[in-house]
């Protein structure tokens, strides 16, 4: 009994002997120096490390105090041009310094848009330097032909201007506030510590929500800009016949396709907003894997096909973009879409995507927009957009126009080389048409399109064609 | 007496023993736990790649590229289909397509920067922007340049949406206020 127990003993002082051992090893000089350069490494590289992010972190707060305080400069003149705007006696004068007061809400919105402020904060901030960038703009144009403000257009020039008084003062007293410390932009940015970021930086969110607040009750300020509201919900012209169900859309699908090419059509529900509500399928076709499907959204109102997008891959070009074009326009013809005339066309990844544009009396009526996306392997349409053709397709009552192509073709600089032209009726910034006449020329070997009003003889809109190797793009 | 030591180490070298058999336990918990938390409060982390993004590890961090800003129909393309890639890659092509589509109208919007450099970096707007992930070079065989192309043409699969969101890991509570208009694979899409 006693062996048996000394063997155990032995073997327990066995263990305890090495780890002993070891704490010995490690008391030893040697390995004392090594621990110990092994933890000042980790210190050094440690602090280094946090240095580096704190100068990180200083470039960064650099970047949006130079945002901050650009934009209150920008805001702070664009109230001042407003101002003046409502001073200045001739219409030139007042276009001149309205052009300046869209310049600068411009760059305040751009600035805006650099703040760590989180995005639903500042949506009403940035929708109003918008709005009266756009309004100055608009009001701009107007009085370079000479017309000055109307009584109405200088009330909202008015109201503009306290609000953008008041946005300024807002923004100054944020401004104090940075001064002083008593904020920082680092706890807004700072993901490291949410913790921190929710409860002291509430104060400055705040702060941006005060001042978001003041322009939710900005009146619908009643102007033709691209960005009023009023326009967000303009009916769609182009969407005509009745309601129809979920089944009768999916006939449509299939008529869409062709019967022999559909396998499945899966319900993937509707969309309820305006301006067009629609229903939702995603197809699946015979002979193709399960991969690659068609999504396809039709309207609820009519029934027409809105967009459709087909991926598959397409891996060789065998035709040309003249083959695919005739393949487009028989697609439209044998869907209804009549008197189609194909404007400007991109190739790219193997496909051809051509613009329509529906054609009335010789006039290309560029607002009736339908796209049509096709694989140069085989000519199948694989892609079809047409919210443009549903917004605006009607037939129009289109006048003979005032002024003649000579007086047009006048009108037009005489450095340009004319090589066509025609009439058009083209889309406005603000949503409405104008009846042109439409000329391409060229001018030191680049191509333009230039539209002359048809009835007044204004020179509406210059584009000029970019000739890249994927096709003819305008700018 | 040599037994009473015998004894008496043997009760010590068990006790330290315990000692340190509980310390090893508490020192893997607490380990745990900070793994944990740092998880928790860093939405990025809640993967394994997104654990080692934050010790630095990643692999998938490529080479930061600066793209040019302004309109050049090249440059937004590629910025688009790295954005694309980085948000919505294991996404349905159609719900890649939406995310471009997004920031587009986005660009059409008072209330968002102008450009499309300007929406995708405006500070806070994308996860994938924030943490990085939109500089990752595009797989081979991605659809993301594909979406982004689609995208920029015209089409638009929300019907106008300005914003989206992946229900099961959306924080803020503010986007869940917005009308849902659809959903596409992951993301709900909303106005």
């Amino acid at each position: 009994m006693n062996l048996r127990l000394m063997t155990r003993r032995d073997g327990l002082l066995g263990i305890r002997e090495k780890l002993l051992d070891f704490k010995r090893r490690l008391s030893d000089r040697k390995m004392y120096s090594i621990v110990v350069v092994v933890i000042a490494a980790s210190l050094i590289w440690g602090i280094s490390q946090y240095k580096h992010a704190a100068d990180l972190r200083q470039e960064l707060d650099n970047q949006y105090n130079r945002a901050f305080y650009e934009m209150i400069g920008y805001v702070n003149n664009v109230e001042v041009l407003l101002l003046k705007s409502m001073i200045t006696s001739t219409p030139e004068r007042t276009a001149s310094v309205l052009q300046e007061a869209w310049r600068n809400a411009n760059l305040a919105q751009t600035n805006l848009g650099q703040l760590p402020v989180s995005q639903p904060v500042l949506a009403n901030t940035s929708k109003f330097l918008t709005q009266v960038g756009d309004l100055a703009y608009a009001l701009n144009n107007q009085n370079m032909g000479g017309k000055p403000l109307s009584s109405e257009q200088f009330e909202t020039l008015e109201r503009l201007h306290n609000l953008a008084i008041s946005l300024g003062k807002s923004l100054n007293d944020l401004q104090n506030q940075l001064s002083s410390g008593r904020i920082k932009w680092g706890e807004l940015a700072d993901k490291g510590t949410p913790l921190f970021r929710k409860t002291s930086s509430k104060l400055q969110l705040e702060q941006f929500e005060k001042i978001d607040k003041t322009f939710q009750d900005t009146p619908k300020l009643i102007y033709d800009g691209p960005f009023s509201d009023h326009l967000v919900t303009i009916e769609p012209r182009g969407l005509t016949g009745n309601e129809i169900n979920p089944e009768q859309a999916r006939q449509k699908v299939v008529e869409f396709f062709g019967k022999d090419k559909v396998r499945s059509v899966t319900d993937e529900g509707k969309t309820d907003t305006e301006p067009i509500k629609t229903y939702n399928f995603k197809v699946l076709f015979n002979n193709v894997p399960d991969d690659q499907w068609a999504s396809i959204s039709v309207t609820q109102k009519g029934g027409h096909i809105l967009w459709m997008l087909y991926n598959r891959p397409v891996d060789e070009e065998k035709l040309d973009v003249q083959k695919a074009k005739e393949a487009g326009r028989k697609f439209l013809e044998s869907h209804g879409y009549s008197g189609m005339v194909d404007t400007y066309y991109l190739k790219e990844d193997n496909t051809a995507t051509i613009n329509y544009a529906y054609k009335q009396d010789n006039v290309v009526i560029y607002p009736d927009l339908i796209k049509v996306k096709v694989a140069l392997d085989d000519g199948e349409v694989v892609g079809f957009e047409s919210k443009g053709y549903l917004s605006a397709h009607t037939v129009r009552n289109i006048p003979a126009p005032k002024i003649s192509e000579e007086e047009a073709r006048a009108k037009i600089n005489p450095r340009m080389q004319i090589l066509s032209s025609g009439l058009a009726i083209i889309p406005t910034n603000y949503k409405t048409e104008l009846f042109t006449y439409e000329f391409k020329g060229k001018l030191n070997n680049r191509d333009f399109l230039v539209y002359i009003n048809a009835e007044n003889g204004k020179e509406e809109n210059i584009l000029m064609i970019i000739d890249t190797p994927n096709g003819i793009l305008t700018m | 007496m040599l037994l009473e030591q015998t004894t008496t180490t043997k009760k010590i070298t068990k006790a330290t023993g315990k000692r340190t058999k509980r310390n090893r336990i508490i020192g893997v918990f607490l380990t745990a736990a900070i793994l944990l938390a740092v998880m928790i409060t860093n939405d990025g982390a809640f993967t394994i790649s997104g654990l080692l993004n934050l010790i630095g590890l990643s692999a998938d961090t490529g080479e930061r590229i600066a793209y040019a800003q302004g309109g050049n129909r090249a440059s937004d393309e590629q910025l688009l289909a790295r954005a694309i890639h980085g948000e919505a890659r294991g996404e349905p092509y159609e719900g890649q397509v939406a995310v471009g589509a997004v920031i587009i109208n986005r660009t059409r919007d008072p209330k968002f920067p102008k450009t499309i450099a300007g929406v995708i970096y405006q500070p806070g707007a994308f996860t994938a922007v924030s943490d990085g992930q939109i500089n990752i070079p595009l797989k081979p065989g991605s659809t993301a340049l594909k979406a982004a192309r689609d995208a920029l043409n015209g089409w638009d699969p929300t019907d106008g949406c300005l914003y989206y969101w992946n229900p099961a890991t959306a924080t803020s509570k503010w986007i869940w206020s917005r009308q849902i208009v659809k959903k596409i694979g992951k993301h709900y899409f909303g106005k």
